[in-house]
């Protein structure tokens, strides 16, 4: 062994990934990136959880009137734990149904003289739902509130004597069946698309651009228009075929809930694949080789997964970072493929997040079509 | 009508002046040589009369029309330096592309060009699979294939062993036969002996233009690479 060559040859290794500025840019300060979005990502605290709260006890006459639903009600609306409106039954199903609340509990008109007669406190509660994660939270969190509440309850009816609880759970999207994964694969479905498009396409085009097919292509009448067009449908071709196993993958195999349209999730995936082609396109003329074409990946697929919302709800985002999610193509398909997916949302539903995605095609139709037009020869 | 109609064309990379007011024309049915060491401007020349460059002074004319214009491309071959052909492809592929982005959809043309560079018997075989010979062969196909009225060649013969260069000027001299203006690049001299006029360039000019005999005898000397030294010495003293 020959520890001077050795030497000799170690320090060539490290001058060459120090003169790549971008490689020790890699290497050194994306990590970083990553860490500290994931760090202030996980230290995140859920978002408020909002229940709305319909009280029509009617309560009971004993010596003095007992109105269970009122003093419970209260007791909600002053726990602090999460956030409890009370509201009548039609608002209660309207704020249900657009999302303003996670979940409302109903108490009947017969609720005191239920609770007297079966001496069980039972909470009629229908979970929003298609927040799988959120809905089981906000059930344990119910339960221990109730044994609060009946305590508080119990004082006032039997006389101290302890009441049993009970909470009878309804799902206005998705049921208790729905569990973490389903809240996750129709972000993961996106996120498959988006990364195999974006390096099949980035990694063509380099080859295009290396092999000097392009400057042939741009010596022939075709426009670089056509060039990116032909590049979107072929690589759609992919995208659609790979849609479909995962979905296939996801419903039939991991068994996966949906309740939405299908066609829906090809046309929200057909929107990402297209951004992902021309996104490929543009970010390869800064590419010199295949390597270099991997190093975006992290910067970026792996910000977009962390911010997109595949694991962390946007909305529970630091305030400064939300813009930042709200750029990137993956978040607004998260949004679009999770509603059609879980709570069966049409197109005319998502128009937002459409419209983000077809906004952001605009864009980087314009930086692809560049770059197929002045690309170096 | 001559084929190409360069007039007092200037090409600028940064502060490169890479073409310095070069003239040239082309006429239907000849071999023209651009002669000149590398770095002479002849690859820039080349593209910038398929309009890949846009020079800042001068016209360029191709086929009767004002360069860059797209729609003249169909009637133009241009073979890069190096063979620009899609690996994973076979060769029928290749040509096939080719030919279908210059509207050439015909199959008997794609079996012509194959055949014209003698490689029919590999039809189906992946680009990958061939030899260098063959590529360049397979290169000189796809340029071919929709019998264009002009062809541009850069340096075709680089890295192509004796026998097939013989080839190749074979083929260019069949091609002109059928009418067809060749503008081949090269800087080897003992190709320049078989086109039919020469241009020879330097520093992103033309020094002198004629056929190999008249240049010899306009520079007094008795080959080629003399006469290229005198003219280039002539126009060091001009500039």
């Amino acid at each position: 062994m020959n520890t001077k060559r050795i030497g000799h040859l170690a320090r060539r290794v490290v001058l060459q990934v120090v003169s790549d500025r971008r490689t020790l840019a890699l290497i050194l300060v994306v990590p970083v990136i990553l860490l500290t979005v994931a760090g202030v990502l996980i230290r995140v605290e859920p978002g408020e959880i909002r229940i709305g709260v319909v009280n029509e006890d009617e309560g009971v006459s004993l010596s003095d009137s007992v109105v269970l639903g009122d003093r419970l009600t209260s007791v909600f609306t002053e726990i602090g734990t999460f956030e409890a409106v009370q509201m009548n039954r039609s608002e209660a199903d309207a704020a249900l149904d657009e999302g303003e609340v996670d979940a409302v509990i109903y108490l009947p008109p017969t609720f005191t003289q239920d609770v007297m007669s079966t001496r069980t406190l039972t909470l009629n509660v229908q979970f929003e739902g298609s927040n799988p994660m959120l809905a089981e939270r906000l059930n344990s969190m119910l339960e221990r509130v109730s044994g609060q509440a009946t305590n508080t309850v119990a004082s006032a009816s039997t006389g101290g004597i302890a009441l049993d609880t009970n909470i009878e759970a309804t799902y206005l999207h998705g049921g208790p069946e729905f569990d973490t994964l389903d809240y996750m694969a129709p972000a993961l479905i996106g996120v498959f698309v988006f990364l195999f498009v974006f390096i099949l396409t980035s990694i063509a085009f380099l080859r295009e651009r290396l092999a000097g097919t392009l400057e042939r292509l741009r010596a022939t009448p075709i426009r670089p228009s056509e060039i990116i067009v032909g590049y979107m449908m072929g690589f759609l071709v992919f995208a659609l075929l790979q849609g479909l196993i995962t979905l296939l993958f996801t419903i039939l195999v991991l068994n996966v809930h949906y309740t939405g349209n299908l066609l829906n999730v090809f046309i929200v995936e057909t929107l990402l694949a297209i951004t992902s082609v021309n996104l490929g396109i543009f970010l390869s003329t800064f590419a010199r080789n295949e390597f270099q074409v991997l190093q975006f990946i992290p910067l970026v697929v792996v910000t977009q997964v962390f911010l997109g919302g595949v694991f962390w709800e946007v909305s529970a985002m630091p305030d400064w970072l939300q813009p930042v999610a709200y750029l990137m193509p993956l978040t607004h398909a998260n949004i679009a493929l999770r509603d059609i997916m879980l709570t069966g949302a049409t197109l005319l539903d998502e128009w937002q997040p459409l419209l983000a995605m077809l906004a952001i095609i605009v864009a980087v139709i314009a930086l692809s079509s560049r770059t197929a037009a002045q690309a170096r020869i | 009508m001559n084929t190409i109609e360069i007039e007092n064309v200037h090409k600028r990379f940064g502060n490169i002046h890479a073409l310095r007011g070069l003239s040239l024309s082309t006429r239907k049915g000849e071999i023209y040589g651009l002669l000149g060491p590398n770095g002479a401007g002849k690859s820039t020349l080349i593209r910038t009369i398929v309009g890949l460059y846009t020079p800042e002074e001068g016209t360029v004319t191709v086929l009767g029309k004002q360069m860059p214009d797209r729609n003249v491309l169909s009637q133009v071959g241009y073979m890069t330096q190096a063979s620009a052909l899609y690996n994973e492809l076979t060769v029928w592929q290749n040509v096939a592309f080719f030919a279908g982005l210059m509207d050439c959809n015909d199959k008997s043309a794609i079996a012509a060009a194959i055949d014209f560079v003698g490689l029919s018997d590999r039809r189906q075989t992946p680009v990958a699979q061939l030899s260098g010979g063959m590529r360049q062969r397979l290169s000189l196909a796809t340029v071919l294939v929709h019998k264009p009225d002009l062809i541009l060649l850069d340096e075709p013969t680089v890295g192509v062993d004796p026998q097939l260069r013989v080839q190749f000027w074979q083929h260019f001299r069949r091609l002109a036969e059928n009418g067809v203006t060749l503008l081949v690049s090269s800087h080897v001299m003992d190709e320049a002996e078989r086109c039919d006029r020469l241009g020879f360039v330097r520093d992103g000019r033309l020094l002198a233009e004629g056929s190999a005999d008249e240049l010899r005898e306009r520079a007094g000397t008795h080959n080629l690479e003399e006469a290229f030294l005198v003219f280039a010495g002539e126009a060091a003293h001009e500039h």
